[in-house]
């Protein structure tokens, strides 16, 4: 045992010695703009080879893959980018120009036959994270080829946000390639994918991961990377220490915040701060009393301390959420959105609602019995559980009862899907709290308000209202309606709107860039920085 | 019993074991809550809608009743078809195929590390029995055998992987290596998880030996030799090691059973594509078909390694096989 004391001291020593390597100077930003090979870690390699069809990184995806507009919804103004010019002809029908000077990366060339199938296939395979964007909202009824680089897009009803949302979400794939898979086959299609993009995928392998190699004749300027290797460390602990022994590169995983200053003191450590589209939420379950109450969901978000679950949770890396939902950086967010934690107002309201302490034990009773719910959420991830902790602790002080619970993924993601939970503390991503046909999608009825039994009509008469207008403008103020309406009776409170920190090696590379919602492991960074900023794809500094 | 019938018996018990383990694990996924499909699917947009949902259960055969699905399971399994998984979406087969090697590479390295380091020490600290070197030996085995794997893992790490940039922290082999480089990446990347994994499991191999060794050590036989004038030496590999080693092989056969599932907390540590992890995140994932794959391949695994044992036992101590032969007779 003698020796084994002896020995704890000096590793625990050669431990801090190495943690503590580093001098004091931060170095973000100093470093090439150039590289020839890159490693940069992913969390899982989910989905395979990059199948659009299956769960996977938009991020990763659009390495190979373009849309026609760039780089997404969640910019103020995309931009053409396999697109060259585009004309909304009336409200319902768009024409698009295509470039002419691009290819697939098996030399084929990209036509207007290209944009057609894609369209017409994602119609046919089963639904995934695109297919309802051009099936049901906006519904596109028709794409006629009227040239080999001309394309019309009809809606079945008004869609005057085509070209910024849609069309600026949807990868196009190549119909020579994908014509040979049955759309009923889409989620089972495993070869490496065919783009247009700046990079192609060489390799893939599960037990390694992914290999990318530049398309040098790529239609935007030549990528500034020429290797891009992406090996599989699934434990966040495991990537970040591969990050301070110069193993790999950059991580494909923003940092915890308790790691953000040593990063931040280190001179092999770079950190880029960006603002994701994405916050941590509370749900509440709309199809069980006393939830579907709208009043009473509304009583919960005056109960919640937003700044007490941002500096507790989050220590403080991030923005107080009292603008509510969606993000307030999101272009298609409604500025003037407030959801202030009052818990004052909250206990009036339940008092209002009836739901009273009777008998002084602290917990409010209602018809059904006292106030008791349990707030559940992902045991692996344990901001969101010391989150789960906090909101208990905050409905407890005006009087509902509440216990947090971990558990682990798979049950977890279950009782969500299924609905079956009073309330969860989950997470959200860009798609779903910045992408405006998202929002539309998620909470009309029939769709996640699907249960015949509770209607919305309140919603659904502003759904028509929506359908029926006719400019981006018009469109806007009647979704800045319906936010305004959801942050008055939500079903999804936003806890706190977190900043995200990079980590990488400047040493090797120093030309990372932020893209709103895409972090800075994109093709935005690995892309001449001014083709990225013509493509308004990158946060420029100061702007 | 004749000996073919003998066999044939042993045969059917091994064969109602697999049976019953194969069906134990196509229902333990099935009997804990959670669906892949909701898995992947559920989350960002606020999940799938639920037609959305059963549409992509039903292309997994999800939606089938229990008997249905294990029916349909014992068909693939006797074509070699475990289905597909749903995080991979790839045929379970090749899933498995690619992460195999890896674990019996780790696994295999580490354990035939483990055992040689842990007999020949052993068998040293019996042999000077009672002296400070022993007391020491002992002391030191007892305070490595006390901790964890991850632990040993992460300060290996932190000196050989971080401090001094001699190994790789992570993974199992480079992407794009070829040939001979490729060879040489994957030892130089399997010493650091070898060693750690090795330095976990040797304690169980060195206190087995030493104590199998003293108590053999003042057996008669080992007194006649040395009154015989053997050399030492001989005594100790041939009379002593030899007779002592029964125990270490019962302890080799048991942790080779486990040999396919029992690194994972090193594997995460490592980032190495074992199967421990994989079977993890599979559970996690609630993906049934993979998790019946890499249980099916665990079950055989600790299936061969008892028939192993049952096999060799007689070789190694000729009166297993006379007392078989007379419970037989």
């Amino acid at each position: 045992m003698s020796i084994g004391r002896r020995w704890v001291p000096a590793v625990l020593a050669l431990l801090l010695a190495s943690g503590c390597a580093g001098g004091a100077e931060p170095s973000a930003g100093e470093g090439p703009i150039t590289a020839e090979r890159l490693t940069i870690a992913v969390p899982a390699a989910v989905g395979g080879p990059l199948n659009v069809f299956v769960s996977f990184q938009e991020q990763i995806s659009e390495l190979v893959y373009d849309k026609l507009f760039a780089p997404s919804p969640y910019v103020d103004r995309p931009q053409p980018w396999l697109a060259s010019e585009v004309r909304m002809v009336d409200p319902s029908t768009w024409e698009v120009a295509l470039r002419d000077d691009v290819r697939w990366h098996d030399g084929e060339p990209f036509t207007a036959d290209d944009v057609a199938f894609t369209f017409h296939y994602a119609h046919e395979a089963p639904t995934g994270r695109f297919t309802h964007h051009i099936n049901e909202i906006p519904d596109v009824s028709s794409v006629e080829v009227l040239d080999p680089h001309k394309v019309r897009f009809t809606c079945a009803f008004p869609c005057p946000d085509l070209g910024p949302v849609t069309l600026a979400d949807l990868p196009i794939l190549p119909e020579h390639v994908w014509s040979k898979v049955p759309p009923a086959e889409a989620k089972k299609h495993d070869a490496l994918p065919v783009g247009t993009g700046p990079y192609r995928l060489v390799e893939f392998d599960p037990t390694t991961g992914y290999r990318f190699e530049s398309n040098p004749d790529y239609f935007a300027g030549a990528p500034v990377v020429r290797e891009l290797v992406m090996p599989i460390i699934a434990d966040p602990s495991a990537t970040f220490t591969a990050l301070r022994a110069g193993q790999i590169d950059a991580a494909f995983r923003p940092v915890s915040p308790e790691l953000i200053d040593e990063f931040s003191r280190s001179s092999d450590v770079g950190v880029i701060q960006t603002r994701p589209l994405r916050f941590p939420e509370l749900r509440l379950n709309f199809e069980r009393a006393p939830f579907d109450q709208p009043r009473f969901r509304q009583a919960v978000s005056f109960a919640l301390d937003r700044q007490e679950l941002l500096d507790t949770v989050y220590l403080g890396q991030g923005r107080v959420a009292d603008k509510g939902y969606p993000h307030p950086d999101s272009p298609w967010s409604d500025p003037t959105l407030s959801t202030p934690s009052d818990p004052a107002r909250a206990r009036a309201l339940l008092d209002e609602l009836g739901y009273l302490d009777r008998d002084g034990d602290g917990v409010r009773e209602g018809p059904a019995g006292p106030l008791r719910y349990t707030v559940i959420t992902s045991g692996v991830e344990p901001t969101q559980v010391r989150a789960a902790e906090i909101v208990a602790e905050q409905l407890g002080e005006v009087g509902i009862a509440a216990t947090a619970q971990g558990l682990d993924a798979g049950s977890f993601a279950d009782l969500s899907t299924s609905r079956d939970f009073d309330l969860q503390v989950s997470s959200i991503t860009a798609h779903g709290v910045a992408d405006p046909t998202q929002f539309i999608m998620s909470h009309r009825s029939g769709y996640l308000w699907d249960a015949p039994e509770i209607p919305y009509p309140e919603w659904d008469a502003l759904f028509e209202r929506w359908k029926a207008t006719t400019t981006v403008d018009d469109r806007r103020d009647v979704a800045f309606e319906m936010q305004r309406m959801f942050n008055q009776q939500p079903t999804s409170i936003p806890l706190y709107y977190p900043d995200e920190h990079w980590a990488f090696r400047p040493e090797a590379f120093a030309g990372w860039a932020e893209s709103p919602g895409f972090g800075i492991v994109h093709k935005w960074s690995l892309l001449p920085h001014d083709v990225a900023e013509r493509a308004e794809a990158i946060v420029v500094a100061g702007s | 019993m004749t000996r073919p019938r003998a066999v044939a018996a042993k045969a059917a018990q091994y064969a109602l074991v697999l049976w019953a383990a194969a069906t134990l694990n196509f229902l333990l996924p099935r009997l804990a809550p959670g669906d892949p499909v909701q898995y992947l699917y559920g989350g960002d947009a606020l999940g799938l809608a639920r037609e959305a949902l059963a549409e992509v259960q039903a292309g997994y055969g999800l939606d089938r009743s229990l008997p249905e699905q294990y029916l349909a399971f014992w068909t693939g399994l006797l074509r070699g078809d475990l289905g597909r998984s749903v995080q991979f979406n790839r045929p379970v087969t090749e899933v498995l195929a690619e992460f195999l090697p890896w674990t019996v590479a780790l696994v295999g390295v580490s354990t035939l590390l483990a055992l040689l380091v842990g007999v020949g020490a052993g068998a040293w600290a019996a042999w000077h029995r009672g002296s400070r070197r022993d007391k020491g030996a002992v002391a030191a085995v007892l305070a490595l055998d006390s901790m964890p794997g991850f632990w040993i893992g992460m300060v290996l790490i932190a000196v050989f992987a971080v401090g001094l940039g001699w190994f790789p922290s992570y993974g199992a082999a480079a992407i794009d290596a070829e040939g001979v480089a490729w060879l040489v990446d994957a030892v130089h990347r399997t010493v650091l998880p070898a060693t750690t994994l090795a330095l976990a499991t040797f304690g169980g191999f060195f206190l087995l030996t030493r104590a199998a060794m003293v108590s053999v050590l003042d057996e008669p036989f080992v007194r006649l030799a040395r009154a015989k004038g053997v050399p030492e030496g001989r005594i100790a590999l041939h009379h002593a090691l030899r007779t002592a080693l029964l125990p270490v092989w019962t302890n080799l056969t048991m942790v080779l059973g486990a040999l396919l599932s029992g690194a994972v907390v090193v594997e995460t540590v490592f980032a190495y594509p074992g199967l421990g992890r994989l079977m993890y995140d599979a559970v996690t994932a609630r993906d049934h078909p993979l998790l019946q794959g890499a249980f099916l391949l665990v079950t055989v695994g600790i299936v061969a390694a008892n028939a192993l044992a049952d096999l060799t036992y007689p070789l190694l101590d000729p009166r297993v096989g006379r007392a078989s032969e007379g419970a037989a007779s």
